[in-house]
């Protein structure tokens, strides 16, 4: 069972995420999917807290959304956007966070460039894999052609990559003094 | 930035959605979202329409209201429209500016997904419009109680939606604080090159981090210290009523899932 330490960090971390979804995305004008600071909490989520509180702090975020409120950028929510063409990598969210906490539980010595690489592979390639298929499907378009729309993120995704990374070591070593959220494995 | 965002959007009245059991909502728009994909013709999105202008008249929520949650996706719709014109050659050619040619089928099938995108975003805004944050968590763990057999920690899911909830709107009032103190210190959100901005959120999402965690650690030990002990045996100050407003609302939407199975193509 979840301790109520865990809980209250999973709670907030959900309520991170909306906030950083509220700062200003940036627009692209040639694919529906926005750049935002939201997948920039994917990646915390991930490097800062535990396997399972990662996840069930995504998860709690996804359940909020599809029951209404509107948290995803731009104002979006409901469960609607569960058929709209985000769908694929808004799922992949709590599975990418899951992955890149046990990546980096795993690593022995924790710094900025490994952080960084364990970013690319479970934040940035795992999401467009589950993302990409789905929505070529929900739109009707064919994989290359969801595929050439995702390639805009790119460059803005190795940045969120690279600054979440950043980011990471420095709330954990801010926070070091706690003892409750950073361990190994869990 | 941060004015502008309402959470939740609630809009207090007494109409008669804004009475429905919050489980009767959450069950219609669950319902709603998989029958809109029946349909394929006009007469069913002719009816799918006729049912939602229905609904949101019964709301009397303001037009406005709706509309604010309408924009955010109007261009995406816009997109999906553009794209089905673009992409989808069947049927005959309408009409043709040089080499651009629009089919009759890429017309129809684009305007068919976007009126789908419309009407599942308005039916689901209206939720929000006409439900409170907490109903909907509320709701949400009555419905989702059977599946406490397969050991799914219900109650402490909807605790923490409540609880993340509550606190949106509190971390954005901290945010807007961080800000304040780091431009005062000279850091500059709002200009300058991409990489100075990149550079600009770190001395804004480190504070934010720290103070939030903290909060989150504060609540912890106050839950622990009132006696919090999880979801078994736990009263409710707010009950839930199931009237019969309910089961027809529910009758209603079965009724037409049925039509729409007998009229589409």
């Amino acid at each position: 069972m979840l301790k109520l330490i865990d809980m209250m960090h999973i709670a907030i971390f959900t309520a991170l995420m909306a906030v950083l979804g509220f700062m200003p995305p940036l627009f692209l004008s040639f694919t529906p999917v926005p750049i935002t600071l939201q997948t920039l909490g994917v990646m915390l989520a991930g490097s800062i807290l535990r396997p399972k509180s990662a996840f069930l702090s995504q998860l709690v975020f996804l359940l909020l959304v599809a029951f209404g409120a509107p948290l995803l950028p731009g104002g979006r929510g409901g469960f609607g956007v569960f058929f709209g063409p985000s769908a694929g990598f808004l799922i992949a969210y709590p599975l990418a966070s899951w992955l890149i906490s046990l990546a980096a539980n795993r690593l022995r010595k924790v710094t900025v460039l490994r952080l960084f690489f364990t970013h690319i592979v479970f934040g940035i390639i795992f999401i467009y894999l589950l993302g990409i298929p789905v929505q070529a499907f929900i739109m009707h378009i064919d994989l290359s052609q969801a595929a050439f729309m995702s390639l805009a993120y790119v460059p803005g995704d190795l940045i969120k990559a690279a600054v979440s990374a950043f980011l990471a070591i420095k709330i954990t070593q801010a926070l070091s003094l706690s003892d409750t959220m950073f361990t190994k494995g869990g | 930035m941060m004015d502008s965002m309402i959470i939740g959007k609630y809009v207090p009245g007494t109409s008669l959605v804004h009475r429905l059991d919050p489980r009767t909502k959450l069950i219609t728009i669950f319902l709603f979202v998989c029958i809109v994909f029946l349909a394929n013709n006009v007469q069913t999105y002719a009816l799918l329409g006729l049912f939602t202008i229905g609904v949101v008249s019964l709301t009397r929520v303001p037009f406005s209201f709706l509309m604010k949650g309408l924009k955010p996706i109007i261009w995406i719709v816009l997109f999906t429209f553009l794209l089905h014109i673009l992409m989808t050659h069947e049927g005959p050619i309408i009409f043709q500016i040089g080499f651009f040619k629009v089919y009759e089928g890429g017309l129809v099938q684009g305007i068919f997904i976007s009126l789908r995108f419309v009407y599942l975003i308005l039916i689901t805004t209206l939720l929000t419009l006409t439900t409170t944050p907490i109903e909907i968590t509320d709701g949400m763990e009555q419905l989702l109680n059977p599946l406490k057999k397969l050991k799914l920690p219900v109650h402490e899911l909807a605790l923490m939606m409540s609880i993340s909830l509550r606190f949106i709107p509190t971390l954005m009032e901290e945010t807007d604080k961080i800000m304040k103190a780091q431009m005062a210190r000279g850091v500059d959100f709002t200009s300058g090159p991409v990489k100075e901005r990149v550079k600009a959120i770190v001395p804004l999402l480190v504070p934010l981090f720290v103070s939030a965690f903290k909060r989150a650690e504060e609540l912890a030990v106050a839950m622990e210290a009132r006696g919090y002990q999880g979801g078994e045996g736990r009263t409710k100050y707010r009950k839930l009523v199931w009237t019969g407003k309910d089961t027809s609302v529910i009758v209603s939407l079965i009724v037409l899932a049925a039509l729409l199975f007998f009229l589409r193509a």
